[in-house]
Parts: C-alpha cells; sequence; structure tokens
C-alpha cells in the first residue's frame, strides 16, 4: 500500500499524480479525433461500425469520395481559397497596423489598441450578423467570395496586429534607431533591420491566418451566397443532418492534417528563424528540452 | 587612417520638453573638435537625452546643435555625420559580425572590395580580427561591444557618440576597455561624446567633463579643475567623497573667506572669497589633518573620532566634530603607523588652502562662470525665472 502510495505522490519523486490527470485530458480530448479519423478508413458506408480498412472515401469511391463529389471537392477548394485571400490579405495589412499603432503615441493610440482586441472578444454570431447587415445594406457587397474574405479579413487582423505589436515591443526601438544611425533612411531600416527581426512573428501570423480561416463556420455561413461557396465546415455541419458517409469523416480528417502541418511547418520554421536571435534563446532551450 | 580635424560641436539653448517636463532645459556647451567630452550626472539629469538630441533620436523643442558650425536640429538622423554606440550595443542579431560593421557602409553604396578591406581594418583596430562570421550571440558582452565600436568608427564619423558604453561590463572588464577606448579615441582623433554616470569613468578617460543635473549643465571643467574645484554643492557632492557643511559666510578676510561654522570661525581659502550669509564649504576627506587633541591654531576644531575604517590602501576615519558635523578623513597607506582609535579626542585641521567656500544656493544656477559660454548667462537666468 505504502508503495502505491509513493509511486503516485513521493513528494521527492516524479510528480506522477499530475502526469496521470494530463494523460487523462490527454486521452479524454484526443479520442473523438482518432475515432473520426479511423472511421474515414472505413471500407463500409457505416460511420460507428468497423467494416476494413480502405481509401474509398478518400479517391476510391468514383462518385462519392472526397476526390470526387463535387460539392465536397468545391468545399475543400473554397476553403483553401479564402484561407489564401485571407492570408494574403490580412498579414500585410496587420503589420502595417502594428507598425503604426507602436508608433502613435499621441492622443487617440490607447482607444485604438482597444478596438483592435474588439473582434476577438465579441462573440462571433454577433459579428457575423453586424457584417451581413453592413455588407448588404450599407456596403452592397454581393455574398459569397468577396463578401467571405472580407469577413474573415476583418477578425484576422487583429490576431496578427497581437502577434505582430509583441513581437516589436520585445524588439525595441534601438535596432531601428541603429540603422538610422548608420545611415539607413526610415523606408531602409523597415526593410533591413525591422522586417528580418520580424519575420518569424509574420510567419506565425500566416499560419494563425490559415488556421482561423480554414476553422471558421459562424462569419463564413453567414456571408456565403449559396452551395459553390460553402467551406469544409459548413459541408460537415450540412452533411451531418442529410444521410452520411464516412466520405465526411475523410473529409475532416483532411483539414486536420492540413491544420496541423501548418502548425509544424511554423514551429520548424520560428525555430530555424530564431536560432541567431538574443533573448529567444532561453525559449528556445525550453523546447528542446522538452523534445529530449 | 587619418586623423580629422573638424567634428567642433556647439549646443545653443538646447531644450526638449516631454509633455510638461523638460528633460534637457536650455543648456549651453562648447566641445572642441577631437576632445574626448564627457556628460556625466545621475539618472534622469538629461545626459542621455542630450545625446540623442545629438544623435538625431529626439527633435528639439528649442535651440540650436551645431556641427563644425552648421545647425543639424532639423537634420535626420541618417544624413548626420555623427555615429552612436548604444549602450545596449543594439547588433543586429540577424547578421554576422562583417554584415553589422559593413551595414553603414553599404548604405554608402562603397565598393565591395573597399568595404571589405575597411571592415578588416576596423576589426583589426578593436583586435577582434577573424570574428567577421560569428553572430552577434555568439560573441561575449566584451566582443560586442567591440564591434559595435567598429560599427561606428568604419564610418569615420565627425563625432562618436556613446552611451553609456561600458555600463553592462563587468568591473576588470570595464577598466581594460576605459583604457582601450581613450587609446582608440587619440589614435583616430575623433571627437567623443561620452555619457556616463561613473564619475571614476569620466575622470579616468575624459579632457573635460559636464556635469549635468535636472536638465541643466552644473559645470564644465577637465577632470583636475572638477575634482578640485567644484563651483556647484551639487558637483561638490556628486564627483568623489566631500565633506559638505552649513556655515556662515562672513566675506573676505585676507583673501580668504572667513566662515563660521558654529562657534569656530574657519578661513576657506578657495571658492569666491567675497561671499557672505548662509553657505556651504566643501573638503575632501585627503586634505583633512587629524592631529593630537593638545595641538593649537588656526582652522581647527575639535572632534571625537567615532570609527575607524580599514580599507585595504587606506585608512578611513569618521570624526564627529564639536560642532555636531561629521567629517570624513583619509589616509593613504604608506607605512606609517598610526593609532587611530575610536573615542579618542582629536583636533581636526582643516588646512585654509583645502577649504573651499561655495556660492549661495540661490545664486549658484545663473552663476554666469559656471556657463561655458558668454551670452548663454542672461537666457539661462531668464529660464531659470520662468
Amino acid at each position: 500500500m505504502k508503495r502505491v502510495r509513493d509511486w503516485f505522490a513521493n513528494p521527492w519523486g516524479q510528480p506522477r499524480a499530475l502526469a496521470v490527470i494530463t494523460w487523462t485530458y490527454m486521452a479524454w480530448s484526443i479520442v473523438p479525433v482518432v475515432i473520426a479519423v479511423l472511421f474515414s478508413f472505413n471500407d463500409g458506408r457505416s460511420r460507428s461500425v468497423w467494416q476494413g480498412f480502405s481509401l474509398r472515401w478518400y479517391w476510391g469511391d468514383p462518385s462519392l469520395s472526397v476526390f470526387h463529389d463535387p460539392s465536397m471537392r468545391g468545399a475543400l477548394e473554397q476553403s483553401l481559397k479564402l484561407a489564401g485571400f485571407d492570408m494574403l490579405i490580412a498579414v500585410p495589412l496587420g503589420v502595417g497596423l502594428a507598425l503604426g499603432l507602436t508608433r502613435w503615441k499621441g492622443y487617440g493610440a490607447r482607444p485604438v489598441n482597444f478596438l483592435m482586441l474588439f473582434p476577438l472578444v465579441t462573440p462571433e454570431l454577433v459579428m457575423a450578423v453586424s457584417l451581413l447587415l453592413v455588407f448588404v445594406l450599407l456596403y452592397k457587397i454581393p455574398l459569397g467570395t468577396e463578401a467571405q474574405v472580407l469577413g474573415q479579413v476583418t477578425f484576422s487582423i487583429s490576431y496578427v496586429v497581437i502577434i505582430v505589436r509583441s513581437r516589436l515591443l520585445s524588439i525595441g526601438p534601438s535596432y531601428e534607431e541603429a540603422a538610422r544611425d548608420l545611415g539607413a533612411s526610415p523606408v531602409g531600416a523597415l526593410r533591413l533591420v525591422l522586417l528580418p527581426l520580424l519575420s518569424p512573428a509574420i510567419f506565425a501570423s500566416f499560419i494563425v491566418v490559415f488556421a482561423l480561416s480554414i476553422d471558421d463556420f459562424v462569419v463564413t455561413d453567414y456571408l456565403s451566397s449559396n452551395e459553390s461557396t460553402q467551406t469544409v465546415p459548413i459541408k460537415i455541419y450540412s452533411g451531418v443532418r442529410g444521410t452520411t458517409t464516412p466520405a465526411l469523416n475523410a473529409l475532416a480528417t483532411v483539414m486536420v492534417v492540413a491544420t496541423l502541418a501548418a502548425v509544424a511547418l511554423a514551429f520548424l520554421v520560428y525555430r530555424w528563424a530564431l536560432r541567431s536571435q538574443p533573448g529567444q534563446q532561453g525559449a528556445l532551450k525550453e523546447i528542446a528540452a522538452l523534445e529530449a | 587612417m587619418s586623423k580629422k580635424t573638424d567634428g567642433a560641436i556647439e549646443l545653443v539653448e538646447l531644450r526638449k520638453e516631454f509633455g510638461e517636463v523638460a528633460a534637457v532645459d536650455g543648456i549651453d556647451l562648447g566641445i572642441r573638435a577631437g576632445e574626448f567630452f564627457s556628460l556625466l550626472g545621475p539618472s534622469g539629469c538629461g545626459k542621455t537625452t542630450t545625446l540623442r538630441l545629438i544623435a538625431g533620436f529626439e527633435r528639439p523643442t528649442a535651440g540650436k546643435i551645431l556641427l563644425d558650425g552648421v545647425d543639424m536640429a532639423a537634420v535626420a538622423p541618417h544624413r548626420r555625420k555623427v555615429n552612436t554606440v548604444f549602450q545596449s550595443y543594439a547588433l543586429f542579431p540577424h547578421l554576422d559580425v562583417f554584415g553589422n560593421v559593413a551595414f553603414g557602409l553599404r548604405r554608402q553604396h562603397v565598393k565591395r572590395e573597399e568595404v571589405r578591406r575597411r571592415v578588416e581594418a576596423v576589426l583589426e583596430a578593436v583586435q577582434l580580427g577573424g570574428y567577421e562570421k560569428r553572430k552577434p550571440a555568439q560573441l561575449s558582452g566584451g566582443q560586442q561591444q567591440r564591434v559595435a565600436l567598429a560599427r561606428a568608427l568604419v564610418l569615420e564619423p565627425s563625432v562618436l557618440l556613446l552611451d553609456e558604453p561600458l555600463g553592462a561590463l563587468d568591473a576588470k572588464l570595464r577598466k581594460a576597455l576605459q583604457l582601450e577606448l581613450k587609446g582608440i579615441q587619440e589614435r583616430f582623433g575623433i571627437t567623443f561624446v561620452y555619457v556616463t554616470h561613473d564619475q571614476e569613468e569620466a575622470l579616468t578617460m575624459s579632457d573635460r567633463i559636464a556635469v549635468m543635473s535636472g536638465g541643466r549643465v552644473e559645470q564644465v571643467a577637465a577632470p583636475a579643475e572638477m575634482y578640485e574645484e567644484p563651483q556647484t554643492v551639487f558637483v561638490a557632492d556628486f564627483l568623489g567623497v566631500s565633506n559638505l557643511m552649513h556655515v556662515t559666510a562672513e566675506g573676505a578676510d585676507a583673501g580668504a573667506c572667513r566662515a563660521r561654522l558654529g562657534d569656530f570661525v574657519l578661513r576657506a581659502g578657495n571658492g569666491d572669497a567675497a561671499v557672505s550669509g548662509s553657505t556651504r564649504i566643501v573638503i575632501r576627506p585627503e586634505r583633512v589633518r587629524i592631529e593630537p587633541y593638545e595641538s593649537m591654531g588656526d582652522n581647527r576644531v575639535p572632534g571625537m573620532i567615532e570609527r575607524v575604517v580599514y580599507l585595504g590602501s587606506a585608512e578611513q576615519l569618521v570624526v564627529r566634530l564639536a560642532t555636531g558635523d561629521v567629517v570624513q578623513a583619509l589616509f593613504v597607506n604608506d607605512g606609517t603607523p598610526r593609532e587611530f582609535v575610536q573615542g579618542t579626542p582629536v583636533q581636526v585641521h582643516l588646512p585654509v588652502d583645502a577649504l573651499r567656500v561655495l556660492p549661495p544656493p540661490a545664486a549658484a544656477v545663473p552663476e554666469p562662470e559656471a556657463k561655458p559660454l558668454e551670452p548663454a548667462s542672461d537666457a539661462a537666468v531668464q529660464l531659470g525665472a520662468g
């Protein structure tokens, strides 16, 4: 009995009690995903009874697989298209805004900084409804891809600004001043010193915007026009109520893999980009220690 | 690299306000070409702001910054022929040592071969030859400091601005680099404007020092003069250890100032002998003489040894005078046997030629001799009154 207690709660040993809680949580949260992914490889039509391994729901089935079903393929394409536009527009705008906000010391800087956080704290449904109203009634923007991109950019920018601004604040003004001192023009200092130092944050922004866009359901759904502008989450959501096949699981799996790949890529590039920057060494060592 | 003859700076009624606060409160300074000039003062005295104004990172609220006679106040920092060594070094972490040092040359579109030649020459001069491919993060603090110096020197500026460049280094390295910096300054003949709060650093390296306080210049002088002849209470107190005593001055008496310290009358041979009224006198600890209690003579005040502190190279005595004032005395450990014992009554001799009378506090600010330039004094009085 004492040995069991010592294994679990020995103050001088490993914190095993915490480890048990952690692993329980990990299992709890990952099991549904694993099951969903597993049934995307099911050979039969069932999403709950295992009938053997196959890839038919990815591309094997000539009409119902993700690859061949036009609505699923369209949803995947629409998702990637929106993510691409969102990244291309939100990241440069967000970087510019972050640079401006960091320099802006006068009146108005504080309220604007606060407003930047607004999209993060507003319930998404409220935001979606209001965007729909102003787009349709005020700006006369046709629903569909344009409206969806604009809507996603609207809330994505906040995340970019927060990521880039925190990096800017930790970089401080001295590198830029040094560049100016050594003869670089304001634009030169930005291009030669600030942007290279910001590159990890900019890269992280791309990935975050990609993940936000791919995952977004509410805003994208409200601003969609018809079947042709459905994205993967919308397709999965509407599919749940109709007759479904494991192709839906396959579609979801593609999303999960895409998001995971993006995050993994972000981690690797971030690590590579920061390998020679001071002040980041500590964080890097921590990550390295975690891996070991 | 040839010696330079330009690089004279003149600050005229320079003023910088941040909101309501005047960080630099109308200062006038003349810095000669090729001079090692230090701005010395406690934190918040305006010395770094003054440096940033010269570099161009801050825009003056009023006044002029003349470099070799040309006003630069409205010139952008990248167009000024001055370079800065930052306290944090601010080496670009994404560039290697070569890239850092070549940065300024590349902005001037210098030819490739010449960039290489000049970078290698300057790295040799700061003893960092062979470190071209290292990243700043792979260098020690002292090496980073040298790269920062090389990065600025390679552009052959008229004036080099240094913002506490040794502040982040340990004491031993700091000492070594002090001498090295001074050597480089003499070899290149560049005007150095050096900001520091470390009085020893300023005394060791400078040709002249400006002591600053509250956004104003208290005194400009060579190190020896600054130490021996402080013009204000602030300078006397800030630079080295000083015994400051409140007295009532009674004007000149045979070339010295009569100063009443409690029941005793002292004569102060330094300072303005004509001062009268409530003011302070100052004497350095190493000039204080301790004599047997029975000894007689002028400028002697009885006291009692309160504390004896052995410092190794010297011995420090804290003596409480009969007037209640506490005086420190310092004796160099030169082998002379001294037997100071706590509680011993002694006579404290404050020699006439070592005792200095300071101007009364109210008069200290507009004192014309504390200002280096003639036309400034009137304006300074007005600013001081406003």
